[in-house]
């Protein structure tokens, strides 16, 4: 067999990995069990270099939950110093503005599938 | 042997097929041209910028320079074109250039903004073997330019222009009109500024412009009177040691955030970068560099940097002492691309006066944006391989350090990853430009802002709680390589409670 690779697992998004009716059931069945959290899925940007990968990728958050609280956690998870870049985009292209809840983006961004999306990035580097 | 190009492993870590097949092409020749520089008759560096090399050397050098410039993507013949018919931003101002008196205008500012390209045949960077930033730079470059934006506001004359700014080259003004097919394809009218348009008949600026911009100008004097603040200004980012905002200082720098020369810089790091090398400096007294952190500026923690009363014990409230703030905000505007529903918010950026410009570039190419027009980003572009300027002769030229081409791209083209800068001088142009900067970023479609003000400190923000759930449960990074497949796929199907 050959050695475990870790990219490989890490490389398939998670919608990927299951199909939309698994998804949409999963969410029904936590959201009744949880109804005041949020269910997200967070996954490392496909080129990303520097930031470490993430052991785990569905989160169930609090409503009022702010956006900066909730990158603070992540950071914090990751071990990130307060200087080393790091961006949530929603559904892989915006940004979310810190001030608002995880309720309100929620309202906003869910997928069809009834999961919040969000990828996490540094920045690129230039030099060429 | 010392001199085998980083910048070739950097390319493979890029991935980008082009660039991989041209950095192996070229890993001979610069290996060459490097061996030609440190030849055994002149070992020692200072007086390597000194000595005279013989004819074969200047052949060498010139031959060098010529394939440097098209290694790094500066596009030599090309010109600009501008259209006639709608304002370009510079800024925080808008020309319109359909007029001798704008272009004018617009050329004064352009050139007048300090350039600051790639260098060779410096003094050797501490701990490695670089003695020039060619391929790697590009992102300090950028930097530096930003910050010597900020530094003319700051210290020179309101809205100073270089009394020796050059002509515009390589530019075109045309009337663009796109609904009209005659003249789709942008016929050039006049040609303003060209140095080829006297053949027009109208008469070209070049042969005008200097007469008539010492007529127009009645700040010529004020600003002939500031020269010597610019020329100070300019030997602050020399490329030798001692300089405090120069290349050796910022990579020094740098090795406290892991990076070395040779590397490739990001706009964030780059931002942080800045902010120490101003802390650091004795240079400046009465200015301080915000860096936001998360997309966020919290205007308490930014009047601890500036109000010194409050530094003073006891604090003494009725002081006027005010530093003024470089504010600088590293945003990610984009996953792969940049998302278009932030170029609108870009454009209201950089009309803004307070605002000293964005770094980022294209993808893997630095380039310090400070304007636009219609739907192309303008910019001064570091890949330009100069050799140092020997800042100990007296008047040296400031020639290399303006650019006087002025060079576009699209907006699609723009990396989502840059810093934005803005500068305020005092404690009333701080709150001014918090309300402008807000306006600027609310009044676009895009539901949410690329980032906020917001009141408090950072620390306010309650997110001790949190923090301390960290020491909670075992560590969520993945420990590498340790994870068998069946443990990584039962942990990553449960759900994180937070």
């Amino acid at each position: 067999m050959p050695p475990f690779d870790k990219t490989q697992v890490q490389s398939k998004p998670f919608k990927q990995r299951k199909s939309f009716a698994t998804r949409k059931q999963e969410v029904a069945g936590i959201r009744s069990k949880f109804p005041n959290k949020i269910p997200v899925i967070i996954e490392r940007y496909a080129r990303e270099k520097y930031l470490p990968p993430l052991d785990k990728t569905k989160f169930l958050v609090p409503h009022e939950l702010t956006m900066t609280q909730f990158v603070t956690i992540i950071r914090n998870r990751m071990s990130l110093l307060p200087s080393q870049a790091f961006y949530l985009l929603i559904n892989g292209g915006g940004m979310a503005s810190m001030s608002l809840t995880m309720a309100q983006v929620y309202r906003d961004h869910q997928d069809q599938d009834g999961f919040l999306y969000m990828t996490y990035a540094s920045q690129e580097m230039f030099g060429g | 042997m010392n001199t085998v190009s980083p910048s070739a492993v950097q390319y493979v870590g890029g991935g980008m097929q082009d660039e991989l097949v041209e950095s192996r092409r070229q890993q001979p020749l610069e290996q060459q041209g490097s061996f030609s520089l440190r030849l055994p008759q002149t070992p020692d560096p200072s007086r390597e910028a000194t000595g005279e090399p013989d004819e074969m050397d200047k052949l060498k050098a010139k031959l060098m320079s010529a394939w440097n410039n098209v290694k790094y993507g500066w596009t030599v013949k090309s010109k600009t074109s501008f259209n006639k018919m709608s304002p370009v931003t510079l800024l925080g101002h808008s020309y319109l250039l359909n007029s001798e008196d704008e272009v004018e205008r617009f050329r004064l500012a352009f050139v007048s903004r300090i350039w600051l390209t790639y260098r060779r045949e410096f003094p050797q960077l501490e701990g490695s073997t670089w003695t020039t930033d060619c391929g790697w730079g590009c992102m300090l470059r950028s930097g530096q330019m930003l910050l010597a934006q900020g530094l003319l506001v700051h210290l020179m004359p309101r809205d100073w222009a270089w009394p020796d700014a050059q002509q515009l080259t390589d530019v075109d003004f045309e009337v663009f009109r796109p609904r009209s097919p005659a003249r789709a394809g942008g016929v050039p009218i006049p040609s303003f500024g060209s140095p080829r348009g006297s053949n027009t008949p109208e008469k070209s600026l070049s042969d005008q412009a200097p007469k008539c911009s010492q007529k127009q100008r009645p700040e010529s004097v004020r600003d002939r009177q500031a020269e010597p603040i610019h020329h100070n200004l300019v030997t602050w980012f020399g490329d030798q040691p001692p300089a405090p905002f120069g290349l050796h200082q910022l990579v020094e720098i740098g090795k406290g955030s892991g990076k070395k020369a040779g590397d490739w810089y990001g706009p964030s790091i780059v931002a942080h970068i800045l902010r120490k090398a101003v802390a650091k400096t004795s240079v400046l007294h009465n200015l301080a560099v915000y860096v936001a952190q998360d997309c966020t500026v919290y205007k308490e923690d930014v009047v601890h940097l500036c109000d010194l009363s409050l530094s003073q014990t006891p604090p003494d409230p009725s002081s006027q002492a005010w530093k003024s703030v470089i504010i600088l905000v590293p945003v990610r505007l984009g996953g792969e691309a940049l998302n278009p529903s932030y170029i609108e918010c870009v454009k209201n950026i950089l009309k803004l006066d307070c605002c000293i410009g964005i770094i980022g570039g294209k993808p893997k190419h630095s380039l310090y944006f400070i304007g636009f027009q219609d739907e192309q980003l303008l910019y001064l572009d570091p890949h330009y391989s100069q050799p140092v300027v020997d800042f100990s002769q007296v008047n040296f030229s400031l020639e290399s350090f303006h650019c006087s081409s002025p060079k576009k791209m699209p907006f699609n083209r723009m990396d989502p990853s840059c810093t934005i800068g803005f500068y305020a001088k005092n404690k009333k142009d701080f709150e001014s430009l918090c309300s402008a900067v807000g306006v600027a970023l609310s009044s676009t479609k895009e539901k949410y802002p690329i980032f906020t003000f917001v009141e408090g400190q950072g620390q306010d923000y309650g997110l001790e709680g949190h923090c301390s759930n960290h020491s909670g449960p075992a560590a969520h990074i993945l420990p590498p390589g340790k994870l068998g497949r069946s443990n990584s796929r039962r942990i990553s199907d449960e759900f994180v409670f937070l």
